[in-house]
């Protein structure tokens, strides 16, 4: 990987962190659900996808560290329909969103991440 | 299922206030070294020099110490004492980061301590996991991982390498189901069970009120007769809900009731039970438009309305879990709270009431078989 593809390091290491914490959290949410599969079958199915899912994001945080353009425009592409999704989900009247800690969790930290990942691109288009 | 606690509700008024501080202090910082304040031209240049992940870390500290003070009033036992300490400590390594090296190992025992005290404080009982607390948990750990990123690790074993990767993610899931267990071994009174939120009502029910609440149970039961057989409430423009092996009652909605409030004559769904011989018509589901518009309850605390919230609604079938303090569902569900509802059973639901959230445990069994 030539320095001019790698990205900015710090805006890269802050972003990795917090889609580490979105994993983390993921992980959680597909482990909950698998005891629920024992009376919710269609739980099993996304409750394993949920887990894979984390995983994959586990994966692209650290590629993400390492400078590998394809786990940014991945994580680009995960948050930009994360946000869009939760966009969506406020706009009907089902209360998805509900104090501080759905706004931190599903809009402030996806729009960090977004914010940090162009942040960083910039900063490595400079830098060549 | 986490709401914000009415004394908590300083803490989110102190972490805004705190954030304009910052960038206001910042700000006049700039101006001043712009002047030629000594003073002010040294500290900006120890602001400039510092990597921005230390700058990010200092101040979710500062912001997660702010909070903690502004909580301490409403915590006035050894909870609002640890909160000072917990809050100066915070602000006072916060500003460490900017003049110091020691700073972080520090900074992480500061973080993993205060938040392994609030996991012993809301499964103790002590305090109840409430949305400032939980957000407040999720910036510290945001700080912690962080903090984690900022090691420069000299000795690069496997052992090393593999807690480095899986420290942070273990915290958060730690902390994660720490505040769950919490939450559900510990419900406030006004939650029946996990996910359903009852109205407030007074204690104790009049004499106007049990008629009142007589009068609607024998309303509903002589509406509701005539759709004992489910075909005749299909043809009434009432449509089956999801059949679900999970779920052993049917509710049978008809969103032409939508805009009734509390009718007897429209009722916003019916209720059967699904037994051996068919499907038994059991009650009628009152709801209103929106959430948090609680509905009118003639018999006070006998007909206390109740909402569903915290569920993961997946719309592949009427399948649900719970979601998890931070409010995360699995892919392909979504977090939904339900408008506000009362049930009127219309059999009798033993303890529990014709009123009550649930069907009784009991009755359910001898209904369809299954609990």
């Amino acid at each position: 990987m030539h320095r001019a593809e790698s990205i900015d390091d710090s805006a890269s290491e802050i972003a990795s962190v917090l889609v580490v914490m979105q994993a983390s959290l993921s992980l959680v949410a597909g482990l909950s659900a698998l005891p629920f599969a024992i009376v919710e079958p269609g739980f099993r199915i996304l409750g394993i996808l949920t887990i894979l899912l984390a995983s994959a994001m586990f994966w692209l945080a650290r590629n993400l560290r390492r400078g590998r353009r394809w786990a940014w425009r991945w994580l680009v592409a995960l948050e930009l329909l994360s946000l869009a999704l939760t966009v969506l989900l406020s706009l009907l009247p089902i209360g998805a969103i509900r104090g501080p800690v759905p706004v931190l969790v599903n809009l402030v930290i996806p729009v960090a991440v977004l914010v940090l990942l162009a942040g960083a691109r910039s900063d490595a288009r400079r830098a060549a | 299922m986490y709401d914000i606690a009415t004394d908590h509700a300083g803490g989110l008024t102190a972490a805004f206030l705190l954030l304009l501080f910052v960038f206001a202090f910042v700000g006049g910082l700039r101006l001043m070294a712009g002047h030629g304040a000594v003073w002010a031209i040294r500290g900006s240049q120890t602001y400039r020099g510092t990597t921005s992940i230390t700058k990010l870390a200092a101040a979710l500290m500062m912001l997660s110490g702010g909070i903690h003070l502004a909580l301490v009033p409403g915590h006035d036992d050894i909870t609002g004492l640890l909160f000072v300490i917990d809050g100066l400590g915070f602000i006072g390594l916060g500003f460490l980061a900017f003049i110091t090296t020691w700073w972080r190992r520090p900074a992480i025992l500061w973080l993993v301590a205060t938040i392994l005290a609030y996991l012993v404080w809301v499964i103790a009982g002590w305090e109840t996991p409430d949305q400032v607390g939980i957000a407040c948990k999720l910036i510290e750990l945001v700080a912690l991982g962080l903090l984690m990123r900022l090691a420069n690790p000299t000795r690069r074993t496997w052992p090393r390498r593999v807690w480095r990767a899986t420290a942070f993610p273990l915290m958060v899931c730690v902390t994660t189901l720490g505040i769950w267990v919490g939450g559900l071994v510990h419900p406030d009174a006004l939650h029946a069970h996990a996910g359903a939120l009852l109205q407030p009502v007074a204690a104790v029910a009049t004499p106007e009120q049990q008629a009142a609440a007589a009068q609607l149970l024998a309303d509903t039961r002589a509406s509701i007769a005539r759709y004992q057989d489910p075909a005749a409430a299909i043809a009434a423009g009432f449509k089956p809900g999801p059949a679900s092996s999970a779920e052993p009652l049917r509710h049978f909605e008809n969103s032409a009731n939508a805009n009734a409030v509390l009718d007897p004559n429209r009722p916003q769904a019916l209720v059967y039970a699904q037994t051996t011989h068919g499907l038994q018509l059991i009650g009628a589901m009152y709801q209103m438009k929106r959430a948090g518009q609680w509905g009118p309850d003639p018999g006070g605390p006998l007909t206390q309305w109740h909402q569903h919230e915290g569920i993961c609604f997946s719309p592949f079938g009427f399948e649900f879990s719970f979601e998890t303090p931070f409010w995360t569902c699995p892919v392909g569900s979504t977090s939904i709270t339900t408008p506000p509802m009362l049930h009127v059973w219309i059999i009798d639901n033993g303890k529990n009431g014709p009123f009550a959230a649930d069907l009784d445990k009991t009755v359910q069994r001898q209904l369809t078989g299954r609990s």
